[in-house]
């Protein structure tokens, strides 16, 4: 609440302009501040039915929070904080503003929509369409829904329990969840065959990229099997990492995650191997700060060519060379050039590739992106949306978000045209 | 979307969209302005006060004074605005074009005359221009024209004379606003009833000097190197206005509805209102600080109150805690109790411990090394000083304690 009263209650909110989803923090914290409570979490929740998880997890420092006028005279309101407050407190006095009668539910009239994958894009797709009365199926290939947040981001920075609540009041709507049902390439027209009068596609990026052509081997796991099993609460994370020197390729969000994933999993030391420099990361600026402190270590400017193995196979270590920062590429980033002859090896007992997903090859789109208008989600193929990290690309969960509900407004008004 | 509920309230026989509504003031100065407030969701107008073309108004200038405290702004807020400086045609031409363009909107006009002759022409003029109602200003306490504003609500003949003299002009319902610049605001009322009033709106703005410019000596605001006693309103005066809408609301004699005024921001403060015994609530500082949008909270707060309790109509909340308004020598003294401490969530600021020492039973000791207080229960008052600076919410509460509970006298000295 103290924070709330730092808010500048700006005319015209630019923070609102900057939030992917629309989520509109320039109404919410308003409401809160004028002691509309109910209110202000009927704001995130209308907008963003992952608002509780977007507050958690956005990168807000490049979003809302980047526009806030009070960093014009102070520091930013911390948008995201507030925003997860209000979605918990929701939780604490049981207000669930989607459902429990405070909703006009229009008839199931409108039909019935397939959503497959039911990650942040694929969540946020089910809800807006069936609060607007369609009957909604969400297929998903794992054994519970919430994609990345269920089983990518750690833990430690999402619990299952908040994920599972924020799940809930989508529940609640009547979705229909089908989990541990993959749909095959030919999956999307099927569906349409069967009756659903439009389908949804919010698969998001699920096979690692490889950084040394494939070459794996005893010792090396890919960045999406290490969180997967993490999540599952699978034993092997644990037994890979405990006790020995780990090293972790990539300099993202995700080797952010893996890095600090392996500390708590006991690993004795853990390097962050990135071939350019500290502010060239993509991983947020916190998240790297918090990995620093925690005690990670940042092996910049050093390129990992290969796996150094013992006499018996296992892994010895991961050969690097330094690099330096040469004129800029195509990104607009410095270079960085392989230093010629400065080549060593990183002694490691284990090492966690994370340089990047993309789509699966046995999939609805076998290792391509789908293209889809960024505005509507509509794909070539009439009837057929997609939207996140499909389309996109690796990206963000508030983006997801953002296209899962674009995508329904698209497929209610296709549904309305039918009707009228 | 928020399932409807129905916030429409009758005011002396008025039917009201909702009981929001803009008090007189600059937040009410134009149909421009109040068609925009219509739009956000306001259900009402009193327009801002009308006077004769007789004495031309000119506002000083600068004409407000917010006041801070702390870091929150506009607590108070501090005027020497006068009534209306626009003439009488335009103000009654712009009434006219509300009630054309939101029919179902109440425009309310306030009007003061300077003379028992003006009272009667301007009652005239603003019913005649379509106002549903009329609301009778005999309340600012910075007019600078003798025998008007809050002069006349202290003098209860003149307030019963003037009341007569519009309601021989009119069969519009109308409403006396009452200067809380008085001992009992029941007298005045009293002859506003016996003049023929059908309501009471209070309060106007409170009597106040806010601030000195510890420079230049001059009170604020600062017209030309002179400041003034003037009007005082914001969320400061909210505990008076809730005085004097409780005392009229337990005054049966008086029986009129009343229209509550004084620092409302939200839902809740509207609310209060309504529960001591307004149906209608008016609004001013609150636009000053932050627009007409905050009707939109009020209403959502407010709906999503009554839909939670299952209350069908504002009317069903009017006056709902008036019965528990009781004189102070009412209250059982028997019963006594003392501050619990909840010190599993204490951050050791020892706040509690200075002030109970310096402003309480000096029931605490202070250990230093834990940095916690530590209560003698048999010294506590009650007086929950300790709980009003303590920064953790609920660590401090109010516990009853047994019939044989007893406690010790304060320390004599010499
Ligand atoms: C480790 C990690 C950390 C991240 N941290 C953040 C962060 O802090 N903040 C942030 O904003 N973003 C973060 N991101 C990015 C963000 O999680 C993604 O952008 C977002 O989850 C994409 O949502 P999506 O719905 O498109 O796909 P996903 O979340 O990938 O969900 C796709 C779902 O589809 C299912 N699926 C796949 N194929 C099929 C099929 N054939 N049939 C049925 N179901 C299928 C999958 O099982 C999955 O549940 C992170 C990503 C990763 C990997
Ligand atoms: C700048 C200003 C001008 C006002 N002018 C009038 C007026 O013309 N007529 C009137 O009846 N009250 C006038 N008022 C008093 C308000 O209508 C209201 O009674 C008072 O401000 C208390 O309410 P609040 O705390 O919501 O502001 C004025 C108040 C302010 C601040
Ligand atoms: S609020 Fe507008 S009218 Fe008033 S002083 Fe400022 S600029 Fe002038």
């Amino acid at each position: 609440m103290a924070e709330a009263e730092r808010c500048l209650l700006c005319h015209d909110a630019p923070c609102s302009k900057g939030c992917p989803a629309s989520t509109n923090p320039g109404e919410f914290i308003r409401k809160l501040r004028l002691r509309n409570v109910m209110g202000a979490i009927r704001t995130v929740k209308e907008n963003n039915i992952l608002g509780g998880a977007c507050g958690v997890l956005c990168p807000t420092a490049r979003l809302c929070e980047k526009e806030c006028s009070a960093t014009g005279i102070d520091r930013t309101i911390r948008i995201g904080k507030l925003q997860r407050f209000l979605v918990e407190h929701s939780w604490k006095i049981g207000f669930n503003p989607l459902s429990g009668g405070r909703f006009e539910l229009p008839p199931p009239a409108a039909g019935r929509v397939a959503v497959i994958g039911g990650g942040p894009a694929g969540l946020s797709c089910a809800a807006e369409l069936a609060r607007n009365g369609c009957r909604v199926t969400v297929f998903e290939e794992r054994a519970e829904a919430g994609g990345v947040l269920r089983y990518g981001v750690p833990g430690f920075r999402l619990s299952t329990e908040f994920l599972k609540k924020e799940l809930e009041d989508v529940k609640a709507l009547g979705v229909t969840f089908k989990t541990s049902r993959a749909v095959g390439p030919g999956g999307p027209r099927g569906l349409l065959k069967k009756g659903f009068r439009a389908v949804f596609v919010g698969i998001g990026l699920w096979a690692p990229i490889r950084p040394f052509g494939g070459e794996q081997g005893a010792g090396v796991i890919s960045s999406v099997s290490f969180l997967e099993l993490f999540r599952r609460g699978k034993p092997a994370p644990r037994k890979l990492c405990s006790g020995k020197t780990v090293a972790v390729i990539g300099g993202g969000s995700v080797a952010i995650d893996c890095a600090r994933t392996a500390l708590r999993l006991g690993a004795k030391d853990v390097y962050l191997v990135y071939r350019r420099s500290f502010s060239q990361m993509p991983a947020e600026e916190d998240e790297r700060l918090e990995a620093l402190n925690e005690g990670v270590h940042f092996l910049l400017l050093n390129q990992p060519t290969g796996y150094a193995r013992d006499k018996r196979g296992g892994l010895a270590g991961v050969k690097l060379v330094r690099t330096r920062l040469s004129g800029k590429d195509a990104s607009g980033r410095r270079k960085p050039v392989d230093i010629p002859g400065s080549d060593w090896v990183l002694e490691a007992g284990a090492c966690i590739e994370a340089v990047g997903n993309k789509p699966e090859e046995k999939s609805i789109s076998p290792g391509k992106l789908i293209s889809a208008d960024p505005a509507t989600g509509k794909t070539s193929a009439a009837g057929i949306y997609a939207g996140g990290d499909i389309v996109r690309g690796p990206g963000t969960v508030v983006q997801s978000v953002a296209d899962g509900k674009a995508a329904a407004k698209a497929i209610l008004k296709q549904l309305k045209a039918a009707i009228c | 979307m928020l399932k409807k509920v129905d916030l429409s309230v009758k005011f002396c026989g008025v039917t009201f969209p909702n009981p929001f509504m803009l008090s007189s003031s600059p937040v009410s100065n134009s149909a421009e302005m109040i068609a925009r407030a219509f739009d956000a969701g306001w259900g009402g107008v009193a327009y801002k006060t009308l006077v004769t073309d007789r004495i031309p108004i000119t506002h000083p200038s600068p004409r407000m004074h917010g006041c801070n405290y702390d870091g929150k702004r506009l607590v108070g807020l501090q005027n020497v605005e006068q009534t209306t400086d626009r003439g009488l045609k335009p103000n009654l031409r712009d009434i006219a074009y509300l009630k054309k363009h939101y029919p179902k909107h109440i425009v309310m006009a306030s009007i003061m005359g300077f003379s028992n002759r003006e009272w009667a022409d301007l009652a005239k003029a603003a019913t005649d221009a379509g106002s549903d109602m009329l609301e009778l200003n005999f309340s600012c306490p910075h007019m600078a024209v003798e025998g008007s504003g809050a002069k006349v609500g202290q003098a209860n003949d003149l307030v019963r004379k003037f009341t007569e003299t519009a309601r021989n002009v009119t069969k519009l319902p109308l409403v006396a606003k009452l200067t809380p610049n008085v001992t009992d605001m029941n007298e005045p009322a009293m002859a506003a009833k016996a003049g023929g009033a059908d309501g009471i709106s209070a309060i106007n703005t409170v009597a106040g000097l806010s601030e000195v410019n510890l420079d230049n000596f001059i009170p604020q605001p600062d017209v030309f190197g002179k400041g003034s006693i003037s009007g005082y309103s914001g969320p400061a005066i909210k505990p008076i206005g809730l005085r004097f809408i409780a005392q009229l609301a337990k005054n049966k004699e008086l029986g009129l509805p009343l229209s509550g005024i004084g620092g409302i921001e939200t839902w809740v403060d509207a609310l209060e209102y309504i529960l001591l015994g307004a149906t209608t609530v008016q609004v001013t500082t609150g636009v000053i600080h932050y627009g007409y949008g905050i009707v939109g909270e009020m209403i959502e707060g407010l709906s999503d109150y009554m839909a939670q309790r299952k209350i069908a109509r504002v009317a069903d909340l009017v006056g709902k805690a008036v019965k528990n308004v009781h004189e102070t020598s009412d209250f059982n003294v028997r019963r006594q109790g003392i501050a619990r401490y909840d010190l599993d969530r204490c951050v050791g600021c020892g706040q509690c411990y200075t002030v109970c020492r310096d402003a309480g039973g000096s029931a605490l000791d202070w250990n230093a090394k834990k940095r916690r207080p530590a209560l003698t229960e048999a010294k506590c008052l009650s007086c929950m000083v300790c709980s009003f600076v303590c920064p953790v919410e609920r660590l401090i509460t109010f516990k009853e304690m047994p019939k044989t509970w007893k406690r010790r006298k304060t320390v004599t000295l010499g």
